[in-house]
């Protein structure tokens, strides 16, 4: 296996996907797993991808154009073949698209896309999507991004059927999967006929190390030139070895503490201010993921706009003085109890244990702590059975993922049971902002809306980490959680 | 001929006993891993799934339908040895292959475990008794209590950091199997061995001490010495047979544990076993897998114990009944 050939005379690039070890299926459409991802952003490309500023930027489209409000119109590369040495063309892209559309496909991202109302190819090389209603995030959802966007080999789909190709993908990407053991590795080999070009390295093995502190071990012992992701607690360790490179940026995630905005005693706005206020989030920043990111004021991290200045609110400062008039505008009395869902073994616990033992000190609560594992929690949030858990999202582009998602009455991952018309026409207007400027302005205000609401209590958004042996170079991290992607440019020595 | 037949009467008996268990055994992890809280559709989906697409894929895999219909499809299945399909941590491949590729690595590294903890047993604990209450003695016995106490997990850190990372002898991550290279699967084994034989090399020490020095002192032994037996000859053929009976017993026990021992060793090391297998598809709420899984380790613990029961009969034919 990958341990044995270390040595061996081919070079091979050992990049290990660590914290996960479940892949599904690498079909974009019905992938949403993370480390799922990871590979399918080097096997398929789509329309156009972020470049290492975040800038949109081509792909397999060499050009867009914004035709009227509703309609992009897309120029295709030309002379470019799948991994099966059929050619690429629109008629592929419109198939890709319509496909995590239709229902039977059952795309967990087809929500994102549902505002399309129609996909025409003009020729050949060219091809118009057109919405509904002006939909900025349509630009972003076309990227090479957790998005389902990739574009698939039309035919290959078609003669293998979803679930070998889910297994057996036909992209346009630098690699295509060579082997595949489930739960341990997934093995990938270079595409010469690439139009981004041939990989620098054409044989890849991505061991899968379910626990982070393996894989830390693991690079530590040159076992492997790469990892996905870095325990938050040996970031300082690591980072004074000589033989290993630490690279990290802002990510873009969010931490945050879910309430149930319909059940005692988050039930009240007073209540949940007052909470708010009753904690440090520098604190949780510190304990939780030791200095290795920031506490934000709001849903959308930081680094999406790194030039925007957020929006300021008291009701996230810490202040015990505050928090506690505001609890006494609360239907609430100190002692009051209430439970904290957590889950899994490290710092996704500690922060509801800090959390509750900062709250109950200021307001004199009983909150308490009860720790499962993430899949439990999360049934039981879905179901409305809960008043808060620990909850955080990560590797999304645009901030209608994050925010519309999650505060958006109808959003997918809005757990609070929060509705509210303001906020829904604010988020309406987000998505149908074309202009960037004023859309940041619409962003800003649905923020401040959401802060004198407080249905979440919003904490802290943390860097992104990737771990490279020091003689591993051309690796570009991008503060979604990029991977497979930049195997095609790594080089090793 | 009347042992013959008692050995057999016994035998089928057990084997009875072995199925009524394991059917007991199935329905319960059945029935427990449905209560309790979690979804199989939000570990194969993602937390961003829309509602048509669980639906979906309950319908798809029967999980809509009444837990008690479920249980019985199941079993009718499981009773052909179609154990299915795993739903969400290795979607669509068939269960049996996964165990077939995951359960020799387990079993190798328990066997290299054992053989380990054996070995170092039969030299530790008769050296102890040999220079019983000398400064060998005190170390073996403090050894014991200290391979005892050692939680898995820790051990295995202490022995990467020392033997991978520090002294750079053995990887520190990663396994190969024994049909891609033997030596190379004893190589990388040797670590993981290692950290899942200490707690049994303690034990099987420690009672193989307590059983020697009782025996030691027991009559036949001084008789034995009446008779002007050599040393050497008595401790081999008084004192040792009769002091393997309680040490196989405890060797049979600590076996059924190497299955489990093995979970958290296989984690940190990346062996492929089937140990890390189950712990995944209980996160992930991939029923059928943890199922499988289970199923294999009710019955493997129970073979054993039944081997156990047989190799002490054979030991000390005298309990025969």
């Amino acid at each position: 296996m990958w341990h044995s050939e270390v040595n061996a005379q081919t070079p091979i690039l050992r990049a290990a996907i660590t914290g996960f070890n479940v892949i599904n299926t690498l079909d974009p459409a019905k992938a949403s797993l993370i480390p799922e991802f990871y590979i399918i952003y080097g096997v398929f490309n789509s329309l156009l991808k972020f470049n290492e500023k975040m800038e949109i930027s081509p792909d397999l489209a060499e050009n867009f154009s914004i035709v009227d409000p509703k309609t992009l119109e897309f120029k295709l590369r030309k002379g470019i073949k799948f991994h099966d040495g059929s050619d690429f063309s629109a008629d592929d892209v419109k198939f890709s698209i319509e496909r995590v559309l239709e229902e039977k496909t059952a795309s967990p991202n087809r929500g994102k896309l549902q505002s399309i109302s129609n996909i025409t190819i003009v020729n050949t090389d060219t091809i118009r999507i057109e919405t509904k209603a002006p939909f900025a995030p349509l630009l972003n959802y076309m990227t090479n991004t957790r998005t389902a966007t990739q574009i698939v080999s039309r035919n290959a789909l078609k003669s293998m059927g979803e679930e070998a190709f889910g297994k057996n993908p036909v992209g346009t990407g630098r690699y295509r999967v060579k082997d595949w053991k489930s739960g341990e590795m997934i093995e990938l080999t270079g595409f010469a006929g690439a139009f981004e070009g041939a990989p620098k390295i054409m044989n890849v093995r991505c061991p899968m190390i379910a626990e982070e502190s393996s894989g830390m071990t693991a690079i530590l012992g040159n076992q492997v030139d790469l990892t996905s992701t870095a325990p938050f607690a040996d970031i300082t360790t690591l980072e004074q070895k000589p033989d290993i490179r630490v690279i990290k940026q802002a990510g873009l995630n969010t931490r945050y503490i879910a309430l149930n905005n319909k059940k005692a005693p988050f039930d009240d706005v007073h209540f949940r201010r007052a909470v708010s206020m009753a904690f440090d989030r520098n604190v949780l920043v510190k304990a939780v993921i030791f200095g290795e990111g920031v506490a934000t004021p709001g849903i959308l991290p930081p680094s999406m706009w790194p030039d925007n200045k957020p929006a300021v609110s008291d009701w996230v400062n810490f202040n015990p003085e505050r928090a506690k008039a505001e609890f006494a505008k609360s239907k609430y009395k100190p002692g009051q109890e209430g439970t904290v869902l957590t889950w899994g073994s490290n710092w996704w616990r500690r922060i509801g244990e800090i959390f509750v033992g900062q709250v109950n000190q200021v307001l004199g609560t009983k909150l308490t702590v009860q720790a499962s594992d993430f899949n439990a929690a999360y049934a039981r949030a879905k179901a409305g059975d809960y008043e808060a858990m620990v909850m955080g999202w990560l590797g999304f582009v645009d901030p209608d993922e994050f925010m519309g998602e999650m505060v958006g009455s109808k959003g997918f991952r809005n757990i609070h049971f929060y509705a509210s018309d303001k906020m829904d026409i604010l988020l309406e207007k987000g998505r149908m902002e074309l202009d960037p400027v004023k859309r940041k302005l619409v962003y800003r205000d649905a923020e401040l809306l959401m802060l004198e609401d407080m249905p979440l209590l919003p904490c802290f958004t943390s860097n992104v980490h990737n771990l490279l042996r020091a003689n591993v170079n051309g690796f570009v991290q991008l503060p979604y959680s990029n991977f497979a992607d930049q195997f095609g440019s790594v080089q090793i020595g | 001929m009347v042992f013959a037949v008692g050995m057999t009467r016994q035998l089928l008996g057990r084997l009875g006993g072995v199925f009524i268990l394991a059917l007991l055994g199935s329905a319960s992890v059945f029935f427990a891993m449905r209560m309790g809280a979690g979804d199989p559709a939000i570990a194969a989906l993602g937390d961003f799934a829309t509602p048509e697409a669980i639906a979906a894929f309950r319908t798809k895999w029967g999980i809509d339908q009444p837990v008690v219909l479920q249980y019985w499809k199941w079993l009718l299945n499981a009773l052909q040895g179609d154990f299915g399909t795993s739903m969400t941590i290795a979607a669509n491949v068939p269960i049996a292959k996964l165990i077939a590729s995951r359960l020799p690595n387990t079993m190798f590294i328990g066997l290299l475990a054992l053989t380990i903890a054996v070995l170092i047993s039969l030299f530790a604990g008769t050296l102890s008794v040999l220079r019983h209450g000398q400064l060998v003695d005190t170390v073996a016995t403090s050894l014991a209590i200290l391979g005892i106490s050692m939680p898995d997990f820790w051990l295995s850190y202490v022995l990467i950091y020392i033997f991978a990372l520090g002294l750079g002898i053995f990887p520190s991550y990663g396994f190969v199997t024994p049909p891609e290279s033997f030596s190379a699967a004893l190589y990388c084994g040797f670590l993981p061995a290692l950290a899942v034989a200490a707690p049994m090399a303690a034990a099987f020490t420690r009672i193989l001490r307590t059983a020697l020095l009782e025996t030691l002192h027991r009559e036949h032994v001084r008789v034995a010495r009446s008779f002007g037996f050599r040393a050497s000859f008595i401790f081999i053929h008084y004192v040792m047979r009769n002091a393997l009976i309680p040490y196989v017993t405890v060797v049979g026990l600590q076996i059924r544990y190497i299955l489990g021992g093995t979970v958290v060793v296989e984690r940190i090391f990346g062996v492929p076993g089937i140990g890390a297998l189950m712990v995944d598809a209980a996160f992930a709420r991939d029923y059928p897998v943890v199922q499988a899984c289970a199923l294999t380790f009710l019955i493997g613990v129970l073979s054993v114990n039944l081997i156990v029961d047989f190799v002490c009969a054979a030991l000390n034919p005298r309990e025969i009944t």
